[in-house]
């Protein structure tokens, strides 16, 4: 546990870190009713940028006319803004616990490219999958587990249940 | 003041995508200082040998679950103003299946793969890369999976009512789950052969 | 170490029990069934049209009425300073705080008395007070206040008197000199304000 605040290896107390979670959760449900997300940002980007590629597309597509199209603007939106924070927030905690380095990070029995291909994998499922059940670990999971909503609590079973198999599955390119 | 403080118009929605920075800021502190920007951190879940992601999400749970209550009951939140997520029982499974597995092999979820990429993890840039061509995907071939999105609609159904029991009742057990939980994975982490990462 | 999570853990747990054991402030809050029965009984909730127009006329700062029509008719024409709220939204937390305001006579109204009856019923559960009904709604309000009468030779003076009255509120409503066998928009039109249900963030929905 004695680790120098200097090296990038150290972290906040995993307890500390929860309670700072909650309480920004708590406090993006007093002020806007919605709990933290990120997935949203993906799929208002995907939207907008076909809509500029491909607008007659949008007009036809029974998904994308949900949020995009016509007078909807799925670029101004809280989740975009939201995102920015994240990457700003996260910035500001490498500063303090020197952590800026630019690297791929992966297990020494794989290589980086090995690493990249499965990232980029679980990006394609994760990105799939946040569509399918409406939002990913923090939006649908976390988020709805705060307000206890049963969907909420049915996918993240069904996340970290499957995680749990998976891991084990995938477990040369882990430890 | 009444929470959402944004709904019930005490302050203009100019002030919302200002909020929505800050809050953000504040999500993706708490993610990286906790070490959610290393994908083997996040995956030690797994493997028993650090279970940070189960500490730090489920405190976070029980703190706003219970802080929500709280607020409700002191009249300082609407709990009828707050959005909760529809339930779609089929979608919710599968997408969560899926998405069970792209965490197996990315090591990332979206949240976090955004508090990687802030601190320069390419991995975690790979990762977020890759959600745009699933969003993409799913967009794309969304008419196969109308018919599965859309069933087992349950509308906004509380986890409680599932039970038939008070929220406070739920949430007073789910503290308990979660408290044994960490406890069970103190436990477990002592008889782990420690992973350098 | 342990310990101190331990102390943590106790601490939260008691916090949840906290949430169990502390009594329902709702339940307390509710009108008891014998004093609602009374109140039901009691007709003194019924406001005239020619009331509820007095005090339009007057300027009256101690009323607001409610008007609980859907939004369309409400913006098609509306009572001067009336507020829309929609029936499902009345026990939200922006109604009930607009509803309790102290020193106001909420005045509630619609096309006739049917769903004012019953939001006055709710509202009266939930303990508000000093709130009324317009008899007969803005259906009401149209036929006695805009639907010129001939005046009746046989009346009597405060026949006559409510009469001029009335004359004086139609010129008030949509002018000097005009007839109106339409519903036609009145002059004086004040900035619409409608109470909706928030709308579930569904397009922002997801994560």
């Amino acid at each position: 546990m004695k680790k120098s605040k200097y090296d990038g290896s150290f972290y906040l107390n995993p307890y500390l870190g929860g309670v700072i979670l909650g309480t920004v959760l708590l406090l993006s449900f007093y002020i806007s009713g919605r709990g933290l997300g990120a997935s949203g940002a993906v799929k208002n980007t995907v939207a907008a940028t076909v809509n500029v590629v491909a607008p007659q597309h949008v007009e036809q597509s029974a998904y994308y006319c949900q949020f995009a199209g016509g007078d909807k603007e799925p670029m101004s939106n809280w989740l975009i803004y939201e995102v920015l924070g994240v990457l700003a927030g996260a910035f500001i905690s490498g500063i303090i616990f020197n952590r800026l380095k630019l690297k791929v990070e992966h297990s020494p029995k794989i290589t980086s490219r090995r690493r990249l291909i499965f990232a980029l994998g679980g990006g394609v499922l994760f990105g799939f999958g946040t569509q399918l059940a409406r939002g990913c670990t923090s939006g649908a999971a976390l988020s709805g587990m705060a307000v206890l909503s049963f969907g909420g609590y049915i996918t993240m079973i069904a996340i970290f249940g499957t995680a749990f198999i998976a891991a084990w599955v995938l477990r040369k390119n882990w430890i | 003041m009444i929470g959402p403080i944004i709904s019930s118009g005490i302050v203009s929605p100019a002030w919302d995508n200002i909020f929505a920075v800050i809050l953000g800021m504040g999500f993706g502190f708490a993610l990286e200082s906790s070490g959610f920007s290393s994908s083997r951190k996040i995956i030690g879940t797994f493997f028993g040998y650090d279970f940070v992601v189960v500490k730090v999400f489920f405190t976070a749970a029980i703190v706003a679950s219970v802080g929500l209550l709280y607020l409700s009951y002191f009249g300082l939140v609407d709990y009828s103003q707050l959005y909760i997520q529809p339930t779609f029982l089929t979608s919710a499974i599968v997408g969560g299946i899926i998405m069970g597995i792209g965490f197996a092999m990315g090591g990332f979820c979206p949240g976090t793969s955004l508090a990687a990429i802030g601190v320069g993890r390419m991995d975690g840039l790979v990762f977020f890369g890759g959600m745009f061509i699933g969003v993409f995907a799913f967009s794309e071939s969304f008419s196969l999976f109308e018919n599965m999105f859309y069933s087992g609609s349950q509308g906004p159904k509380m986890i409680n009512d599932v039970f038939g029991i008070s929220p406070e009742l739920f949430t007073f057990f789910l503290v308990l789950a979660a408290v044994g939980m960490f406890f069970g994975a103190a436990w477990v982490q002592k008889k782990v052969k420690k992973v350098e990462y | 170490m342990e310990r101190k999570y331990t102390i943590l853990a106790i601490l939260m747990i008691v916090l949840a029990l906290g949430l169990v054991v502390l009594p329902k402030k709702k339940e307390m809050k509710e009108t008891d069934p014998k004093a609602l029965l009374s109140a039901v009984v009691e007709k003194s909730r019924y406001l005239s049209v020619d009331l509820v127009t007095h005090r339009i006329i007057e300027n009256d700062p101690t009323l607001l009425l409610i008007d609980l029509r859907p939004v369309d008719q409400f913006k098609l024409f509306a009572l001067p300073r009336a507020v829309n709220i929609q029936p499902d939204s009345l026990l939200t937390a922006t109604t009930l705080a607009l509803m309790n305001q102290a020193g106001k006579d909420k005045v509630l109204l619609s096309n006739s008395d049917l769903t004012s009856e019953k939001a006055w019923l709710i509202a009266t559960r939930s303990s508000v007070t000093r709130i009324y009904v317009m008899k007969g709604g803005i259906n009401e309000w149209f036929n006695t206040i805009i639907k010129e009468k001939p005046a009746n030779s046989a009346a009597s003076s405060t026949e006559l008197d409510l009469i001029s009255f009335r004359k004086a509120a139609r010129q008030f409503f949509i002018g000097a000199g005009e007839t109106a066998s339409v519903p036609e928009k009145p002059k004086v039109k004040e900035k619409v304000q409608v109470i909706r249900k928030a709308p579930e963030a569904s397009s922002g929905g997801g994560c």
